[in-house]
């Protein structure tokens, strides 16, 4: 048995067209390929790099934050969660951190995701006035709503999402309902690009929550705007973060930390890689860059990460040994 | 298989496919095309502006009224469509579990929802099915078009839907149209195929005019094969109906989908359960009318 799982994975290193040596110590490894854009280029650079570099030989999975958290957390699969974004499932995390099951690898947004509430930058420039969201609420005719123009409309986070939660908190702390705003749910991540997408095509007015980096906001230019407070941790973990706290108050987002997350078994597996998946981070400009790129040039998220890899070697080869980025190199 | 094409010429094992700037210019192409006709066409909104009138309007009415007005007119409802006992009862029941899990509001949305979607997809379907009937080569034409209403994934024409209309429930509705009518025109155009050309024969041997034939003849004897177009309609919209809370249609859909994105079972299961209920009671109270309409005519089938 054991002859026949080395032979498989020597076979599998050399369909890979990486040197068996390397074979031999990086096995198969799966990585959540999240449905965002900028998670979706870290998973498929992962792969490159992983494949291309250390010989492992790499699924991806399709992810979203709960789904692939719980899966990695009860059954450890898939391995890695290349951009996990930790405040949604702090808890759970640092218990499986705790109890070895999971490890929390790289930081891979350096300066950590940003969230909040944006409007459109050219409504920004139209209205100089308005520089936060105590001040858009003052203009209900800006932003109508999508199902009753009469009325105005603040675009809440994806169903089931955390920020879900936090949104409609600070609509009721802000107590934007009696300025004439309904919160109108989005659905999914599609409907909420959908309707900035509807309203920059259309030149309305739109006010919603948002985070960066995101292709969107590399796509249509948009401007955050300040809640007037300074975030308050305690009053956030206690009662904005909780579905129908009794009493909220305003607040401001947290910057969120996004971290590379893996299973136990890829240390095991992959143990060769551990190093690279725990120096890999990068900037919000960088990504934004590369997103950007990938939308004028219609590219997928493989494209995106070829780019990346081409444009930005100063970055990328500070993360691997330099006969790792020959390797990596040379199948470019 | 990888040692084959060390040794075979590089056509022949990767297909020549064609150059990618190519093709990424097309598809440039194709999404500014779309994005400049959004642009350039604001009356669309006008255009479906009262059917979000209509259904805002239907909402509100049924979330809005009292629950034990829309109960008793849905249990009457049920018993004159059926007139059948148990089902009538296990209507009132199974409404009276779901006010109970609290889901109450969010089956009123979905069942406004469900409601416009299914009349929608009868009006439209039975005159495509009738014509589709009359004509092999609109069958020819319309076959095809149905195979890709049918089988392309929603969430491939969600996004421009999106785009034009914004988010909420005129976009959805029309998602779930697409997606709920190809039975109703199938089944309508194999119905009044399906009529014997016996009875035709002795119609034109009446007299009767094409239009006395479709009213009196075909369509009579079409029924229950257009009933069961109905049904199928009116499950499909169902099953739709969650995958267009994804573009902000409210109800039990958007929480199946919270639940989905948070792994609450329950959650899942108890909205789950309240869409199968209405479904039973959409389902069952339709094919019992159906029959009865059949007894009136005194047509026996088949």
């Amino acid at each position: 048995m054991k002859k026949l799982l080395a032979s498989t994975i020597l076979a599998a290193g050399l369909y890979a067209m990486a040197g068996s040596a390397q074979a031999a110590e990086c096995g198969e490894v799966s990585i959540a390929e999240m449905n965002w854009a900028s998670a979706g280029v870290a998973a498929q650079v992962d792969k490159f790099i992983l494949e291309n570099g250390y010989g492992c030989t790499v699924t991806l999975v399709t992810g979203d934050t709960m789904p692939t958290f719980a899966s990695m957390n009860e059954k450890a699969q898939p391995d890695m969660a290349p951009e996990l974004w930790v405040n949604a499932v702090r808890t759970p995390l640092d218990a499986a951190v705790k109890e070895g099951r999971l490890i929390e690898a790289a930081k891979i947004l350096s300066e950590g995701g940003v969230e909040g509430w944006w409007i459109p930058k050219f409504l920004a420039d139209a209205h100089p006035d308005i520089k936060t969201v105590q001040d858009a609420l003052k203009h209900p005719e800006l932003f109508p709503a999508p199902e009753d123009s009469s009325k105005a409309a603040v675009h809440n986070c994806p169903s089931g999402w955390n920020c879900q939660v936090s949104t409609a908190n600070l609509y009721r702390a802000l107590n934007a309902e009696k300025d004439g705003f309904l919160l109108v749910d989005t659905g999914s991540a599609a409907g909420l690009d959908g309707s900035i997408a509807n309203a920059f095509e259309k030149k309305t007015g739109w006010l919603g929550y948002y985070w960066a980096p995101t292709a969107i906001l590399g796509k249509y230019e948009m401007t955050r705007l300040s809640f007037g407070v300074d975030h308050d941790k305690a009053d956030w973990d206690a009662c904005t973060a909780v579905p129908d706290c009794p009493n909220p108050k305003v607040n401001s987002y947290p910057v969120s930390d996004v971290f590379t997350v893996v299973t136990k078994s890829f240390s095991e597996k992959a143990g060769v890689a551990m190093d690279y998946v725990k120096a890999r981070k990068w900037d919000n400009g960088t990504v934004n860059k590369v997103l950007a790129w990938m939308d004028q040039n219609q590219g997928t998220n493989e494209d995106g990460a070829k780019h990346f890899l081409a444009e930005f070697p100063d970055m990328w080869t500070q993360w691997v040994s330099p006969e790792v980025a020959e390797k990596v190199k040379a199948a470019l | 298989m990888a040692s084959i094409c060390s040794v075979l010429p590089a056509l022949l094992c990767k297909f020549p496919a064609i150059d990618e700037s190519a093709i990424r210019l097309a598809r440039k192409t194709v999404d500014d095309g779309f994005r400049a006709f959004v642009r350039a066409n604001g009356w669309i909104d006008n255009l479906v502006q009262p059917l979000q009138w209509f259904l805002n309007y239907l909402e509100s009415l049924f979330v809005g009224s009292p629950w034990i007005v829309i109960l008793v007119a849905m249990v009457a409802i049920v018993y004159f469509g059926s007139r059948n006992i148990n089902v009538t009862i296990g209507t009132a029941l199974s409404m009276i579990a779901i006010g109970l899990v609290g889901l109450w509001n969010d089956t009123m949305v979905t069942l406004a929802m469900v409601t416009v979607c299914t009349l929608i997809s009868v009006v439209v379907g039975i005159p495509i099915g009738i014509l589709m009937a009359r004509s092999d080569r609109v069958q020819a034409f319309v076959n095809p078009i149905l195979d890709v209403m049918q089988t392309m994934p929603s969430f491939v024409y969600l996004i421009p839907v999106v785009m034009i209309f914004g988010i909420g429930k005129v976009p959805g509705l029309i998602a779930v149209v697409i997606y709920a009518v190809p039975p109703m025109i199938r089944l309508t155009n194999l119905g009044i195929r399906l009529v014997d050309k016996e009875v035709l024969e002795a119609a034109d041997a009446f007299g009767s005019s094409t239009w006395q034939k479709l009213k009196n003849v075909q369509m009579p004897l079409a029924l229950p094969t257009m009933m069961a177009g109905i049904n199928q309609t009116i499950m499909m919209s169902l099953a739709m109906v969650v995958v267009a809370s994804m573009i902000g249609v409210g109800g039990l859909g958007k929480n199946v989908l919270q639940a989905i994105n948070n792994q609450f079972f329950t959650v899942g299961f108890l909205n789950g359960f309240a869409l199968v209920g209405i479904a039973i009671i959409f389902d069952r109270t339709s094919q019992a009318f159906g029959k009865r309409l059949q007894k009136h005519s005194e047509v026996i089938h088949g």
